[in-house]
C-alpha cells in the first residue's frame, strides 16, 4: 500500500530493504532525517547505526566494514560529502564497493540549506585525488529514490565501485506517497572481500591500473546509463534535466506542446555515466538543446554540451538556464524558452 | 491543485499540509507534501505545500497556488503565486479585517482560533482551516475527510484526541 | 631452560624498516601473541600511512591500507562487519596523534572493541622526520632545525594517559623496545591489549617507544641511549590502565 513518506526517511528505508547491515554519518542538514530514522530502525532489524565523530571517520568505517563485505552506506550534504571525498577515493583506488547518499543542499562553503544541484560536477567527476568515477543516480521523485536504492548495492558490488543517490534537499524533505520493496539480503560471499585468511582480494597493482579502471569506465559506461526520454522524438527544442528541474521541465514541455511547440525533455537517471545514448533520439532537425539546472553558473550543461557534440550533426547551440538556489518554476522555463526561441537569449556552447 | 498553509510556526501549518495530502492520497491522487524549512523558517515563518493531481506533479514547491489558507497576516505575501480567480482562506484571529488582499482572488474570512475554541480544541485551528477550505471548494467528500482525518490520529496512538479533532473539523465545515 | 623460538609466519618476509629501527620488534610481538592465541587467520590489521606501509610488504597476513589519520574508524568498520575476527589497527605517531588525533579519541571514547598499536619515533618518519607532536623540546627536525620550541609549537603529547581516563576504556598502556627487559614488558602489553578484545572487554591501546637513528641522525647505539635518557623519562612507561579482573 502506497503511504506518504518524508524522502530522507524513504531512502534510509530503501537501503534497509536492500540488505543495508551498517550505517555510518554525522548530522547535516539537509540529511539529518536518515541518520535520524537509521539510528533507530537499524537497531529494530538487528543492524548496526554508528552516529560518528566526523565525515571522514564515517566514510572509513564504511571502508573498512565493506572490505570486509558487510553492505554498508554513509550519507551526508554539501560539505560535509566534500570532507568524504578522501575516503571516496580510498573506496575507488581500492576498487570497495559502498553506497553513499548526498543530499544537497546550496553553495560553496557552508552555503545554504536550500536545494539545488550545484555538487554536479563534483560528484560526476571523482571529486577526490587521482582518477575515478562513483555511479551517480539522480532520482526526481521519493519512489524512484526508493526504486535505485534498492539496485545501489548490487551494483556497487557489481563493478567494486561506489554508488552515490544524488537527491537534492527539497526530495530529501518533501513527502509523497510511496511503495518499498521487499527485504532482501545477499548471503553469498563476494570472494574478494577480507576474511582474515588473507585469501586473494582481487587487488591491482601498477603498472595495470590504469588499463584496469579504463575497462572498468567502458563497462559501466555501456551497460549502466539510465533515462528517461519525453517527446523527444520529433522535437525542435529539446530540454535536459535531472532530479527535481525535471518534473517542473516536464510540466513546460506539456504547456509549450499545447501552444503547438515541438519540444522534448531528456532526463538523465544515471548523471554518471552520463546517458548519452539518451541523444540518440533526437531527430537531426533539432534547432537547439537547453539545459535546466538548479546551479548558479551550469555545470550539467557541459555535460549536455559534449553529448550534443558527439550525437546531433552539425554545430546545434546548447543554452542553460541556471535557477540557482531553487527549483526552476514552470514558467520560468516557459519565459526563458520564448528566449531562446526568439533569438534573445544566446547559446552558452 | 496546489495548496499553500502558511503562519506562524506553531499554528501547525505543516501538520494541516500533512492531512489534507492524506485525504488526496486516500482520494486515489498522486501527491506532494512540502515543507519550508530551514532558512525560509527563520523568523517563526512556516508554510507547507500541497499539490495533488491525477497526473505527474511537477515541482513540488510553490508555483501557482489556487488556494491559500493564511494563519496570520505576513502570509498574505504568498498571494504573489495565488492564481488569478484562486481562494485566501483567512484566519481572522491573526489576519486584521482591513488587511490589503487584491480583488482578483475569492477570500473567506473565518476565525479559526475561535471555533477551535468553541470545539473545545485550541489547538485544532488548523483543523478548522482544513474544513472550511473542504466545504468551500468541495475537494473531499465530508465522510471521507472525516474518516482520513480520525485514521491519521489514530496511527499516531493519539485516538483519544479524534472526536475533539473532528468537531474542530465541522466548525470549519461549518463555517462557509 | 633453553627455549628454541621459531619466526612466527606473520613476520617471516623480510621486512623493510630502516637498519636499527623499533618497529620490526613489535611487528614480532604482535605477530607472537597472535600466533600463540591461534588467530593467524583470523586476524585483519588496518595500516595507517607512515612507516606502517612498509608492512604492506612484509605482514604476513590480511591487511587493509588504509588513509593517514583513519586507521582506528576503519578498524571499527571491520570489527563491525567482522565481530568474529581480531580488529588491530597499527600506525605511527603522526598519523594516530596528529593528523588522527580525532579518529584516534574518538574511538577510545566510544570503547570501540579494536586494539590500537601506535609506534611513537618522536618524528614523521616516512616523509623524512619533520616534527610530530611526540617530538621532544629541543630536537632537531627537518620542519624544527633549530630544535623543537615548546613555547611556539606545545610541550609533546600524551595521548594514552588521556584515553586512559574515559571510563570504559578496557587497556591502555605504553612500552618500549629500547632495551630487552622493555621488550619482555611490552611483549605482556600486546599481549593484554590483544586478549581485552578477544574478551570481548573493550578498546585497548598501546603505545611504544621506538628508535629512529635514520631520521634522529644518531647511530643505533647513540639513538637507544636518547631514548632511555630523554624519551622515557617523559613518557610514563607501564601500564596506564590495566585490565579488570
Amino acid at each position: 500500500m502506497r503511504k506518504m513518506w518524508k524522502g530522507n526517511h524513504a531512502i534510509a528505508e530503501a537501503a534497509m530493504r536492500a540488505g543495508c547491515q551498517f550505517y555510518a554519518g554525522y548530522p547535516i542538514t539537509p540529511q539529518t532525517e536518515v541518520s535520524e530514522y537509521l539510528s533507530y530502525r537499524m537497531p529494530e532489524l538487528g543492524r548496526r547505526f554508528l552516529q560518528a565523530e566526523n565525515e571522514m571517520a564515517a566514510v572509513y568505517m564504511i571502508f573498512g566494514a565493506y572490505a570486509c563485505g558487510m553492505r554498508s552506506m554513509t550519507s551526508s550534504s554539501g560539505p560535509g560529502f566534500s570532507l568524504k571525498q578522501e575516503g571516496i577515493a580510498y573506496l575507488c583506488a581500492n576498487n570497495y564497493p559502498a553506497v553513499l547518499v548526498n543530499v544537497q543542499r546550496w553553495g560553496p562553503g557552508l552555503g545554504t540549506l536550500d536545494s539545488s544541484q550545484t555538487d554536479y560536477l563534483r560528484d560526476t567527476r571523482g571529486g577526490g585525488n587521482g582518477d575515478y568515477r562513483v555511479i551517480v543516480y539522480a532520482p526526481n521523485s521519493i519512489q524512484e529514490t526508493v526504486d535505485l536504492m534498492y539496485n545501489a548495492f548490487d551494483v556497487a558490488e557489481k563493478y567494486r565501485n561506489p554508488v552515490e543517490i544524488l537527491s537534492e534537499a527539497a526530495l530529501g524533505q518533501m513527502m509523497e506517497p510511496v511503495e518499498f520493496p521487499p527485504f532482501k539480503e545477499r548471503t553469498e560471499d563476494l570472494g574478494w572481500t577480507f576474511d582474515g585468511t588473507d585469501r586473494p582480494h582481487g587487488r591491482i597493482d601498477n603498472p595495470q591500473k590504469p588499463d584496469a579502471l579504463r575497462a572498468k569506465v567502458a563497462a559501466i559506461t555501456a551497460n549502466e546509463q539510465r533515462w528517461e526520454n519525453y517527446r523527444v522524438e520529433d522535437a525542435d527544442y529539446v530540454f535536459v534535466a535531472f532530479g527535481l528541474p525535471s518534473r517542473t521541465c516536464r510540466n513546460a514541455v506539456d504547456q509549450l506542446r499545447e501552444q503547438g511547440v515541438k519540444v522534448g525533455l531528456i532526463r538523465p537517471i544515471t548523471v554518471w555515466p552520463f546517458p548519452y545514448k539518451a541523444f540518440e533520439e533526437i531527430p537531426d532537425t533539432v534547432k537547439g538543446v537547453i539545459s535546466v539546472e538548479s546551479t548558479d553558473a551550469g555545470q550539467l550543461i557541459e555535460d549536455v554540451a559534449l553529448a550534443v557534440k558527439k550525437m546531433c550533426p552539425g554545430n546545434v547551440p546548447v543554452y542553460g538556464l541556471f535557477s540557482g538556489q531553487k527549483i526552476p518554476k514552470t514558467k520560468e522555463i516557459v519565459a526563458f524558452f520564448g528566449g531562446v526561441r526568439s533569438g534573445e537569449t544566446k547559446e552558452v556552447f | 491543485m496546489e495548496i499553500v498553509f502558511a503562519g506562524f510556526g506553531g499554528q501547525g501549518v505543516l501538520t494541516a499540509g500533512l492531512i489534507t495530502a492524506e485525504m488526496a492520497l486516500e482520494n486515489g491522487k498522486n501527491v506532494t507534501w512540502m515543507p519550508a524549512y530551514g532558512p525560509t523558517m527563520r523568523g517563526g515563518k512556516a508554510y507547507s505545500v500541497v499539490k495533488y493531481a491525477d497526473g505527474i506533479i511537477g515541482g513540488p514547491d510553490m508555483e501557482e497556488i489556487d488556494i491559500l489558507v493564511a494563519m496570520n497576516e505576513p502570509s498574505l505575501e504568498y498571494a504573489a503565486y495565488l492564481k488569478e480567480g484562486g481562494l485566501i482562506i483567512a484566519n481572522t484571529n491573526n489576519v486584521s479585517e482591513d488587511a490589503p488582499i487584491d480583488s482578483k482572488f475569492r477570500v473567506i474570512r473565518i476565525p479559526c482560533l475561535t471555533l477551535a475554541q468553541k470545539a473545545q480544541n485550541p489547538k485544532a485551528a488548523n483543523i478548522v482551516a482544513i474544513g472550511a477550505m473542504i466545504k468551500a471548494c468541495g475537494l473531499f467528500p465530508e465522510e471521507q475527510a472525516k474518516a482520513v482525518l480520525r485514521q491519521i490520529f489514530v496511527d499516531k496512538g493519539k485516538e483519544k484526541y479524534t472526536a475533539m479533532n473532528e468537531a474542530a473539523f465541522m466548525e470549519g465545515y461549518q463555517a462557509v | 631452560m633453553a627455549v628454541l623460538k621459531k619466526t612466527p609466519t606473520m613476520v617471516s618476509i623480510p621486512n623493510h624498516f630502516c637498519p636499527g629501527c623499533g618497529h620490526g620488534i613489535l611487528n614480532r610481538l604482535i605477530a607472537e601473541v597472535i600466533e600463540e592465541k591461534g588467530y593467524e587467520k583470523k586476524t585483519i590489521m588496518t595500516l595507517g600511512v607512515g612507516c606502517s606501509c612498509n608492512m604492506n610488504a612484509s605482514w604476513n597476513g590480511d591487511k587493509i591500507q588504509c588513509a593517514h589519520g583513519r586507521g582506528a574508524a576503519t578498524a571499527t568498520g571491520v570489527k563491525i562487519a567482522r565481530p568474529d575476527l581480531l580488529s588491530i589497527a597499527y600506525q605511527g605517531d603522526g598519523d594516530a596523534y596528529v593528523i588522527g588525533l580525532a579518529e584516534t579519541l574518538n574511538a577510545a571514547y566510544r570503547n570501540e572493541p579494536i586494539t590500537v598499536f601506535v609506534i611513537n619515533n618522536n618524528n614523521f618518519a616516512m616523509t623524512g622526520g619533520q616534527m610530530s607532536w611526540t617530538t621532544m623540546p629541543g630536537q632537531v627536525t627537518t620542519t624544527s632545525v633549530h630544535g623543537r620550541d615548546p613555547a611556539l609549537t606545545g610541550m609533546p603529547i600524551r595521548v594514552p594517559e588521556f584515553a586512559a581516563t574515559f571510563p570504559d576504556v578496557a587497556y591502555v598502556a605504553r612500552g618500549s623496545v629500547h632495551s630487552a627487559k622493555e621488550i619482555n614488558r611490552l611483549r605482556g602489553y600486546v599481549k593484554n591489549a590483544i586478549e581485552a578484545q578477544l574478551n570481548g572487554e573493550g578498546y585497548a591501546l598501546v603505545e611504544v617507544l621506538c628508535q629512529c637513528p635514520t631520521n634522529w641522525g644518531m647511530s643505533v647505539e647513540k639513538s637507544i641511549k636518547w631514548m632511555e635518557e630523554e624519551v622515557a623519562p617523559y613518557y610514563t612507561l607501564g601500564e596506564l590502565k590495566g585490565r579488570r579482573k
